[in-house]
């Protein structure tokens, strides 16, 4: 057993992973940025070191330093999480090469899946469906790129090489305005991986985006832990996952679940892994991507298959045989998980910073909370927007809509504006309900104001809470400028007027 | 001006006019226990939670929560995953306004302010550029995302106070538009 592990990543995963270490009984160790002094996986874990200024590219991205902080402190494993270095092989190997075990796959799984155009390659050669776009192994110029995209056809999307997360990603409608968009995907894709690589690929259209876990260890086993329906996004950011997909029968399950583990067996993969999948409405299924990590959206999956998916992980980092063979996987009942952002719905999403003044968070059956803050701690402009995933698990998916429902509602956060009114009204719209949606649905056939009118309205008493909480301002006011009336002393009233603008 | 505010509130209940969604609604804080809106009476019991903008209202037994913060010239009130934007004015405040006019200026200069901290990665329009209504003219990155900032209106750029590279501060004046 692994003594020791390193968490080579801040905020809610990081916690996670700790909760899995120490259920474990493995001491944890932190790292963080300047930013993170006060945050939760640093006062979560046994030990915790900085890694330098707030920046990622300073701190989180600085491997040489992550991997002396493990060779110092002793550990004997790094567990990267998502985002970082979790995908970069140079990372896998620099741990290898300290010796120290890197939970997750091996270095040359993470090459040949990260390079997009390479990943490709590797499962149509395995026999696996993927979206028409370009064969080519990057570095092609704007030139070829412009020359190829009338042949694949529009629309179309520029993808970044070493992407994920929808960052420099662009969909290009037309020919004409191809290069400028050419331009600034690449300029985000430089930015965020450090590599400005692009290639093309068809958009389909009304498809739905569906993944499968896959979990496989040193011993050449590989099973599925079944779908996750993704298509609830947002300029390609994932908002709400859920499992399983309504658009899944049984048998498309065992069907994309098995090519999902052929695409994985193409690459020797080790570890947890997913395989993205775009189903079109005739329930043709193309393979997208292969993350090589753990994801955001895990918790839906071990809600229905009961898995601890991080601490599977970690046995099979230990060399030990998967827990489960593919006929033990049993789903029973569903789950949903709303990523709780940091932005505010009711001005186009822009990312909201600041000190989180007040939190209330939902509990009580079936509801679960992933989150790195707390009361207190401030959101920087420096990192994800992501403060919180919440999950439920129900029996039926109605159950689980209504309970997520009800958990919104619970849920208050104060000092910052989040999205949680934009998961209330999605939760309230008949489409959502209907299970009737796909990658496009909350981009074109999904506003805050329409899906609202549904909702039981209560304008009346807004409009008496606003007007008292507005009298008692003009009141604070009138009591401030009014000095001549105050009936306390000077210092009593100093005192007060100074706890007031603390 | 505030002493006479204050003065008024302590003589005899307050009146506002309180509009959401076009819908004007006449509240008067009679005391702390009870409200009139449009001249009916309700009982009330109004908290706010742990000193926080979070408020707890029970009108005649039903009970209420809310997140209310001020917006640019109104109030925000959140409840039940619904959004109230809420001006609250007193008489006089109304009848100033309708002395002045009203109406919002559509021309004079507007100020690009970034909403929020962030650093500016491309400016592809330059000074004395004529812009029209939604087009790009500032990308900042915050939060790891490419924000576009698009022009509110027709027109033309004036002064430019950053450049590429540059971190600014939420609220600070990144650009104007003439």
């Amino acid at each position: 057993m692994f003594k020791k592990v390193l968490i080579a990543n801040r905020g809610e995963i990081a916690v996670r992973i700790i909760r899995a270490c120490r259920e474990l009984g493995i001491d944890t160790v932190a790292v963080y940025s300047e930013a993170d002094r006060r945050a939760l996986h640093v006062r979560y874990a046994d030990e915790a070191y900085l890694l330098g200024p707030a920046p990622s590219r300073e701190s989180y991205l600085r491997a040489d330093k992550i991997v002396d902080i493990a060779r110092k402190c002793g550990a004997d494993a790094v567990h990267p999480g998502y985002g970082f270095l979790a995908e970069r092989e140079d990372f896998a190997s620099a741990c290898a090469d300290a010796g120290i075990t890197f939970i997750g796959p091996r270095p040359s799984s993470i090459a040949a899946m990260g390079d997009k155009a390479e990943a490709r390659a590797t499962v149509i050669k395995a026999g696996v469906p993927v979206v028409p776009g370009t064969e080519d192994v990057g570095n092609m110029s704007d030139e070829e790129l412009l020359a190829k995209a009338p042949q694949i056809g529009f629309p179309l999307l520029i993808k970044a090489t070493a992407g994920g997360g929808g960052k420099g990603m662009r969909e290009v409608k037309s020919l004409e305005e191809m290069p400028t968009l050419l331009q600034s995907a690449r300029r985000e894709a430089e930015s965020a991986f450090g590599d400005g690589n692009v290639y093309l690929e068809k958009l389909l259209e009304n498809a739905r985006h569906i993944e499968i876990q896959i979990m496989a260890d040193t011993h050449g086993s590989v099973i599925h832990l079944g779908e996750r329906e993704c298509s609830i996004q947002r300029r390609h950011q994932k908002l709400l996952e859920e499992a399983p997909s309504t658009a899944i029968d049984e048998e498309l399950r065992q069907k994309m679940g098995s090519v999902a583990v052929k695409a994985a067996q193409a690459v020797d993969y080790a570890n947890a892994g997913t395989i993205e999948f775009l189903l079109d409405k005739d329930n043709n299924f193309y393979f997208l991507e292969m993350n090589t990590r753990l994801q955001v959206e895990h918790p839906v999956t071990e809600m229905v298959t009961g898995i601890d998916i991080v601490k599977e992980q970690i046995r099979v980092a230990r060399g030990r045989t998967l827990s489960y063979k593919q006929e033990d996987v049993q789903f029973n009942g569903h789950a949903i998980e709303c990523r709780i952002n940091a932005e505010d719905p009711y001005n186009n999403f822009l990312p909201s910073t600041g000190r989180i003044t007040h939190a209330l968070l939902p509990t009580g059956p079936g509801v679960r909370v992933d989150t790195g803050v707390y009361p207190g701690f401030e959101i920087t402009p420096f990192y994800d927007p992501m403060i919180a995933k919440l999950i439920v698990w129900g029996e039926t998916r109605a159950q689980a809509i209504l309970r997520m429902r009800r958990a919104l509602e619970e849920y208050r956060i104060v000092g910052v504006r989040t999205n949680i009114p934009f998961h209330q009204t999605l939760m309230d719209s008949h489409r959502f309900m209907g299970g009737q949606y796909d990658t496009r649905f909350v981009e074109e056939r999904f506003s805050m104001d329409t899906a609202s009118e549904t909702r039981e309205n209560n304008t009346e008493i807004a409009a008496i809470l606003a007007t008292l909480v507005a009298h008692r301002e003009t009141e604070r006011m009138a009591n401030i400028v009014n000095r001549n009336e105050r009936d306390a002393s000077n210092w009593k009233w100093v005192g007060r007027w100074e706890r007031m603008h603390r | 001006m505030g002493g006479t505010l204050g003065k008024d509130a302590q003589v005899g209940p307050m009146k506002y006019i309180t509009t959401i969604d076009d819908k004007q609604f006449t509240v008067e804080i009679i005391d702390e226990k009870h409200v009139s809106v449009d001249g009916k009476v309700y009982e009330i019991d109004f908290e706010s939670v742990a000193g926080q903008p979070v408020y707890s209202l029970i009108v005649d037994g039903r009970s209420h929560e809310s997140y209310i913060y001020q917006g640019d010239d109104n109030w925000q009130v959140l409840m039940r995953g619904r959004l109230y934007p809420a001006t609250v004015e007193d008489e006089r405040e109304k009848r100033l306004r309708a002395a002045a006019g009203g109406g919002i200026v559509e021309t004079g200069e507007f100020h690009l302010r970034a909403p929020m901290p962030g650093l500016v990665v491309a400016i592809p329009i330059t000074e004395g550029q004529a812009v029209k209504r939604g087009q790009v003219i500032l990308i900042l990155e915050s939060m790891k995302m490419q924000n576009e900032l698009k022009s509110p209106r027709d027109g033309t750029i004036g002064r430019i106070r950053v450049r590429p590279g540059e971190t600014v501060e939420q609220r600070q004046t990144l650009l104007s538009v003439v």
